[in-house]
Order: structure tokens, then C-alpha cells, then sequence
């Protein structure tokens, strides 16, 4: 049994009017407990409204959505421990944040789950640590950081419910590449220390090349994809087509290859191309 | 529920009324309210109602749309009509139980009423619907541009008009997402106590107005590296000119006027037992 899967869902927007737009056009995909998922696609693609019916905000048009084998719109209660389970962070997360302390903010989320001050306490804290907020900024206003900063808070925000599954929608966007760096970093570390399931939405492949255990791509309101990162990448020239390209090391790697050199072009980040490139000159190529 | 606003709201179309000046147009809509309200009989007012259909055939507009712009105030409407029924005892009595007395005048007043309210919505909501917020304020504009010389400065109200209308969209839009990412966090927008729920709306508000006011920010800074230094010597992209389709629109609109003007006088004041009386 899948731990979330949806089945034939569909969603259209302005349903019944001229205007109405397929958004979601009969979607099924698994994700299993421990996953590492990356949904990637272009702007309108579909991705951000895919991940807003994961945990209930949208309720589709057709079909359905399973957690655990359960159908998410099966009751009010059950839609609510849904929100809990899955944990959903917007894009520009950083918007939401009204709290007059980031204390206060990390605690909302779990001060709605009805926990205990102490249980609260403990979550807000642990949530802080995942995301790198030092204890003395708590107290502080989040109005008062800066965007990295603030953009973490909101993170640790949704982390604090601990939910199941961590959905985090473009979560680097609009972020300069040291805020890029810190906010994977903690998303890797927040997924090896819990074990949790963690989806992230993205149009960056150098984003998620790293990480992802599975890769779903997304175009023109379908799943066009779905595979481990070595299948999506096998088919290149098909994502530049849909207005996706792979890392850009990859590309580097892909031209040399055309020119004749041996090396593999399964290499996704600058570490691993450095390491093929050093066994291309010291002449021990594995050719595969 | 937000998205069913309709004031304000532009709704594109190929067709004369969309294409008229906003001043001819602001000039029409503003006589007809008053017309409405100067109405005192039927026939009259069956004449504005007319007027009313025929604008919205010649806009090519949806009726449904045209009735959505109705919806906020049929609460209204029903208020105003159950008042003049239960107060207005004119003309025949209908029904006499216990102590609710209808008359024949109570109910062609409430009916009277009820149609005149909404043929002003209905024809305000034209007015927005055929003509795009920017041509609206530029007419504005360009009407109250004299009284520049009494000190009264119109361009920046109508400024501050157009800006307001340009963020509705995004204001809407904003909402719902703020509305989502806090239901994420397990906000409950929809049950509770009034209490709860009018504290449920905090995580909602303190967002939404700080991302205003930093809007309103960027967008002051943005206008300032553009050199908009108020209306001083502001010129306009497409200036307004009255065309021989506006001087015919000015025809009808005169008209309209006229013609109701004097419905008014041969058709009296209208009387609840003398229409009645007809009806039957």
C-alpha cells in the first residue's frame, strides 16, 4: 500500500464557466514512506495545484486522494488531521508569517493541533534546531529578519506539526545561492534525521538532481514523467522540449561525451563531475 | 465568496457600449440615476427598465453576469420591500390575519421599490463592466479637471481610484493564498463561535496588510524612478476625443432624459388603487 497516491484526479479551475482551465488532468502517482520526491515542470504546469490537493486544500474535481490507503474527503475530521500529517509550505513562504514573536509563529501550527504547552514548547524548539534559528532570535519579532531568515522561520513553521510528509513548494525561489544552499542543506538533514517522506516542487533540476529518490515532471496539467533521477535525465533532449533542461553540469558532461570523451554522463553535481573528470585524467575511466 | 465581487470588475467585449467615452458614459449612468429616482409612476419606470435591457443587449454582456452584480443586494431588496408591505397601508386590503394587514399599495410599493433599487445596480454595474478602470478614472479625470482652478486637485483622487482598483485582483488573489498556507498550518477559517472566528481572521490580516503597505512602497518607489510627480503637465497616452459615435450616444442620452422627464408629467404620480385597478 502506497502511503499517498492519488487516483485519476482531475481538477479544473472555473468549472461550468467560459473561463474554466484543466489544471490537473487525470493525475495517478505513488509516494512511498522515506521518499524523496521532486516534482518538477514549468511555470503552469500544474505542480503547485497538484500539491495543494496532497493535503486537502483543494478538493478535486474527479478522483481521489489516498493517505494510507485512506480517502482524504472522507469526513471533516479527517480532512483536518490530514492538514497535520501532511505538512504543506507555500512558495514566498515568508508572506504568511503574523506572529509578534518567531516563537509565537513556529508555535501556531501545533497551538491548533490542541498539544500541550510543554509538547508545543518542545516541537517549536526541535523545529527551530532543524532550520538553524539560534535560540536568542525566538523572542525576536519576524518582522524584524531578513528574507533567508524569515523564509526558515516559516519553514520551521510547517516542520513543527511534524508531519509525515513535508511538502515544500519552490522553496528556494527568490533566495541568492547562499540561502539556496542553507535552505536544501536543512531540507537534506530534516529528511536523514526523521526519515520522513519530503516533497519539493521545483523548476530547478540542479535543485533537486541532488537529493531527489524519485523525480515526477510534470507539463500541460499531466504527469509526463515519473522515475529516479537517471531515468528523467536519460531523456534529455524530451525535457528541453517541455522547456525543462538538466543540471548544467550535466550538460557539460553530455557535450563532452558528443566529442568523443569517455565519460559518463550520469553526473549531476559539481562534486561528482569533478571526480569524473579526475579519473578521465588519470586515464581510468570506467566507460559506462 | 470574495469572488463574487462584481463592482469594479471590467468585463471585455466588441461592442459600441465599451467603446463610448468614459465621460459620455459617467454623464448617462449619473441622469439615469437620478431619473430613476425621479420616477413616479410606472410607466415611467418601465420606460428606464427598457432603457436598461436595451443597454445591456447593445453590450453584449451576459445577463447572468449583469444579474451576479445583483447578488449583494437582494438582501437589501427584500428588506426594503418586506418594510413597505408591512407599513404601507394604501389602496385594497389583500390580507387581513391576525396583525398582518397586506394592501394592494403596500405591494406595488415594495415592488416599486424593489425594481428601482435594482435597475441603479444594474446600470452602475454596466458602467464598470463596459468601461476598463484606467478609461474610467481618465474620464473622471478629464471632467473634474477644471475645478483644478478652485484648488480642489481631482487627478490625485482619481489616481488614488485607479491604484485601488488595479490591486482588487491582487488583494484577492493574495487573500486566498494567505488563506491557504494558514489553513496548512491548521487555522480554522469556517467553524466557531463569531468570536473565534473573528480571531481566526488575525493570522489572515497582519499579513495581508504588511505585504500592503511594502506593495504600496515599491510601487510609490516605482512611480518616482518613472518621474510621476503628481498631474503637473501630465499628458495621456490616448486622449480622450468625443467622436461622431459619442455625439450620437449624447443624442440618445438627452433623450432618454427628455422622454422621461415628461412620462413624469403626463403620467402623474402613481396611484396604488388607480394602477391596481389597471392590473386587474
Amino acid at each position: 500500500m502506497s502511503h499517498l497516491q492519488t487516483e485519476n484526479l482531475t481538477y479544473i479551475y472555473g468549472a461550468g464557466t467560459p473561463f474554466k482551465i484543466t489544471a490537473l488532468d487525470n493525475i495517478n502517482i505513488n509516494i512511498e514512506k522515506g521518499d524523496f520526491v521532486a516534482i518538477i515542470g514549468h511555470t503552469g504546469s500544474g505542480k503547485s495545484t497538484l500539491v495543494q490537493h496532497l493535503n486537502g486544500l483543494l478538493k478535486p474535481t474527479d478522483g481521489k486522494i489516498f493517505l494510507d490507503g485512506e480517502n482524504i474527503h472522507q469526513s471533516k475530521s479527517k480532512l483536518f488531521d490530514t492538514r497535520y500529517r501532511v505538512g504543506l509550505c507555500f512558495q514566498y513562504p515568508e508572506y504568511q508569517l503574523f506572529e509578534s514573536t518567531v516563537y509565537k509563529d513556529i508555535a501556531f501550527g501545533p497551538t491548533n493541533m490542541g498539544l500541550s504547552v510543554t509538547e508545543i514548547d518542545e516541537r517549536v524548539r526541535k523545529a527551530a534546531k532543524y532550520v538553524g534559528i539560534p535560540d536568542e532570535m525566538l523572542s525576536k519579532s519576524p518582522f524584524d529578519l531578513s528574507g533567508g531568515e524569515k523564509r526558515r522561520v516559516a519553514i520551521a513553521g510547517v516542520i513543527s506539526m511534524e508531519p509525515e510528509i513535508l511538502i515544500l513548494d519552490e522553496p528556494t525561489s527568490g533566495l541568492d545561492p547562499m540561502g539556496r544552499e542553507q535552505i536544501l542543506d536543512l531540507i537534506k538533514n530534516y529528511r536523514e534525521t526523521t526519515g520522513n517522506t519530503v516533497i519539493i516542487v521545483s523548476h530547478s533540476m540542479d535543485d533537486v538532481a541532488r537529493f531527489a529518490t524519485k523525480v515526477i515532471v510534470m507539463n500541460d496539467a499531466k504527469v509526463d514523467l515519473t522515475g529516479t533521477v537517471d531515468d528523467i535525465f536519460e531523456n534529455s533532449t524530451h525535457l528541453q522540449d517541455i522547456g525543462l533542461s538538466v543540471p548544467q553540469i550535466t550538460e557539460v558532461f553530455i557535450k563532452l561525451r558528443e566529442k568523443g570523451y569517455p565519460v559518463s554522463e550520469k553526473v549531476y553535481t559539481v562534486e561528482q563531475g569533478y571526480n569524473e573528470l579526475k579519473r578521465l585524467f588519470e586515464g581510468s575511466v570506467n566507460n559506462d | 465568496m470574495i469572488k463574487d465581487i462584481t463592482l469594479g470588475q471590467y468585463f471585455p467585449m466588441n461592442s459600441v457600449v465599451h467603446k463610448l467615452d468614459p465621460r459620455l458614459k459617467l454623464l448617462f449612468v449619473t441622469s439615469f440615476i437620478v431619473m430613476v429616482f425621479l420616477s413616479n409612476n410606472f410607466i415611467s419606470l418601465a420606460f428606464c427598465f427598457l432603457v436598461t435591457a436595451l443597454v445591456i443587449a447593445i453590450s453584449k454582456i451576459p445577463l447572468k453576469t449583469v444579474l451576479k452584480g445583483l447578488k449583494p443586494i437582494i438582501l437589501i431588496v427584500v428588506i426594503t420591500s418586506i418594510l413597505q408591505i408591512a407599513y404601507n397601508d394604501g389602496g385594497i386590503t389583500l390580507v387581513d390575519v391576525w396583525k398582518i394587514k397586506i394592501t394592494s399599495g403596500g405591494v406595488l410599493t415594495a415592488v416599486f421599490m424593489a425594481l428601482r433599487i435594482s435597475l441603479l445596480i444594474v446600470m452602475s454595474t454596466m458602467l464598470t463592466y463596459t468601461t476598463s478602470p484606467t478609461s474610467l478614472t481618465n474620464g473622471l479625470d478629464r471632467i473634474f479637471a477644471p475645478f483644478k482652478k478652485i484648488g480642489l486637485d481631482f487627478h490625485t483622487i482619481t489616481m488614488i481610484m485607479t491604484i485601488a482598483l488595479r490591486f482588487i485582483p491582487t488583494l484577492i488573489e493574495e487573500v486566498d493564498k494567505i488563506m491557504s498556507a494558514q489553513k496548512s498550518r491548521g487555522a480554522n477559517f469556517e467553524q466557531g463561535s463569531i468570536i473565534k472566528r473573528a480571531k481566526a481572521l488575525i493570522p489572515l490580516f497582519i499579513p495581508l496588510l504588511f505585504n500592503s503597505i511594502r506593495r504600496a512602497y515599491e510601487l510609490a518607489n516605482a512611480m518616482t524612478c518613472r518621474c510621476y510627480n503628481g498631474g503637473q503637465g501630465k499628458t495621456t497616452m490616448n486622449a480622450l476625443k468625443f467622436s461622431k459615435r459619442d455625439y450620437l450616444g449624447l443624442l440618445a442620452v438627452i433623450l432618454v432624459i427628455i422622454s422621461i422627464i415628461l412620462l413624469n408629467i403626463y403620467c402623474g404620480e402613481y396611484n396604488a388603487e388607480f394602477t391596481f385597478g389597471l392590473a386587474i
